[in-house]
């Protein structure tokens, strides 16, 4: 179980991460979107271990990250950019992970020759983007982690392979209860991968829940009704994000129990109502919006 | 056993939910028989496993499944209560389509003409 309490960092005065907490589960995986220049990566680094947190703490399954070895074997993190020696291969990068993690598995490593079908022997800085991507996973689940903490990992990757490596990790979390945490603008990739999902915004966490129940709670509303004095009456009544009129229709985003809204509407007899679920998008553009993070319409 | 409309907007654990339900109704899915491990079922629909331990726990709290520790889930036989629920439903869906209907012009003979013909046709299933 990851456990992050309270923590920041900053870098030249500036605060990158502001006092986050969250906690994951064992087993989950876990999204963390964000504008950019959130601090995503400023916190994936400080999960890791990478970066000491200036405030808070920072531990997993109870012990603390920072510079504690024991802990730290457990953990993978693959970085936006995968990183290889120069001139290595698969073959010796293998060498040197199976010298730096005590739980490496060859077993494991030769299995996933049959999901990643990449040669060993050839150099890695021949390899294409996504090649170098496939060579990180494989390389990743070969030391057996029992958290494996990733950075936009799904970038260049083909839909065969993303559908592949979906299916390895979904089995690790299956089979071994592998925590998961990753980051992510592709979030249709985050809408079908994750559990659990974290909005950050300038340093700060602004919505955590679970990913069903935060589809559960956000209504999209579209409704054409008999009277306009209705509109009011019924914005009074429920917790509107935003609205929109498109000629007669009129669009509501709206918070709270499906059951409850459908009936606020039904009372005025609309001649159209339709309720949608929100897409993990809406939701992080409307979130955002209410953070005062919206696209504006500019035109040059 | 089934397909996900990822691209769908209704959650993945509702569409999990909705089609074994539907699965369990039409008897396509027997009582007492096994539905497939969590694990397999998270590989065959490349869909998250506690997503789809989600959909079990939700179903056997609703009483479609029940589960025996170590063997897995298996299919509850159905209960007044299932059907209840399943049958407020369908009175909600014909609720609709019925105005439809009445908008485009049905006569009430053509509408029971078409639930005799449903009638006719379970019939010839079952024979």
């Amino acid at each position: 179980m990851i456990e992050i309490r309270g923590v920041s960092k900053s870098f030249q005065g500036e605060k990158a991460v502001d006092g986050i907490s969250l906690t994951v589960k064992q087993g989950a995986i876990y999204g963390l979107l964000g504008s950019n220049g959130a601090g995503k990566t400023s916190l994936l680094k400080t999960l890791a271990g990478i970066y000491r947190p200036e405030e808070g703490t920072v531990t997993i399954g109870g012990q603390p990250v920072f510079e504690q070895p024991e802990v730290k074997n457990g953990i993978i993190f693959m970085p936006d950019i995968p990183y290889f020696f120069p001139q290595a291969s698969l073959r010796t990068m293998a060498d040197f992970y199976r010298s730096i993690y005590p739980k490496w598995s060859d077993r494991r490593f030769k299995e996933l020759e049959a999901a990643f079908k990449l040669d060993t022997r050839r150099k890695l800085s021949r390899f294409s983007k996504g090649m170098q991507r496939q060579a990180s996973f494989w390389l990743a689940l070969s030391c057996m982690p029992e958290v494996l903490i990733m950075d936009e990992p799904i970038d260049g990757l083909d839909p065969v392979m993303r559908r592949q490596i979906k299916n390895l990790l979904f089995q690790e979390v299956a089979d071994r209860g592998l925590t998961v945490m990753i980051s992510s603008h592709n979030l249709r990739e985050i809408e079908d991968l994750c559990d659990h999902i974290g909005i950050m915004h300038h340093g700060r966490m602004l919505v955590e829940r679970e990913l069903d129940e935060l589809k559960a709670d956000t209504h999209k509303v579209q409704v054409a009704l008999r009277d306009e004095r209705h509109a009011t009456a019924l914005t009074a009544k429920l917790q509107v994000l935003h609205q929109e009129t498109r000629g007669s229709v009129r669009l509501y985003i709206v918070k709270g129990d499906r059951a409850r809204i459908e009936q606020a509407f039904r009372v005025y007899d609309p001649y159209v109502l339709d309720l949608l679920p929100l897409t993990l998008e809406e939701i992080f553009i409307y979130e955002m919006g209410d953070a005062g993070y919206d696209a504006q319409p500019i035109l040059l | 056993m089934f397909e996900l409309d990822i691209r769908s907007r209704k959650p993945i654990y509702e569409q999990l939910t909705d089609k074994i339900k539907e699965l369990i109704v039409h008897g396509i899915l027997q009582p007492d028989e096994q539905l497939p491990s969590v694990r397999t079922l998270s590989s065959q629909l490349t869909v998250n496993p506690n997503t789809i331990q989600k959909a079990y726990r939700e179903l056997e709290r609703e009483g479609y499944i029940y589960s025996l520790q170590g063997k897995g889930s298996f299919v509850a036989p159905l209960g007044p209560e299932q059907k209840g629920g399943k049958r407020a439903e369908v009175r909600g869906e014909l609720l609709r389509l019925m105005a439809e209907a009445v908008y485009l012009g049905f006569t009430e003979s053509e509408i029971g003409a078409l639930y005799r013909q449903a009638l006719e046709q379970k019939r010839g299933e079952k024979a």
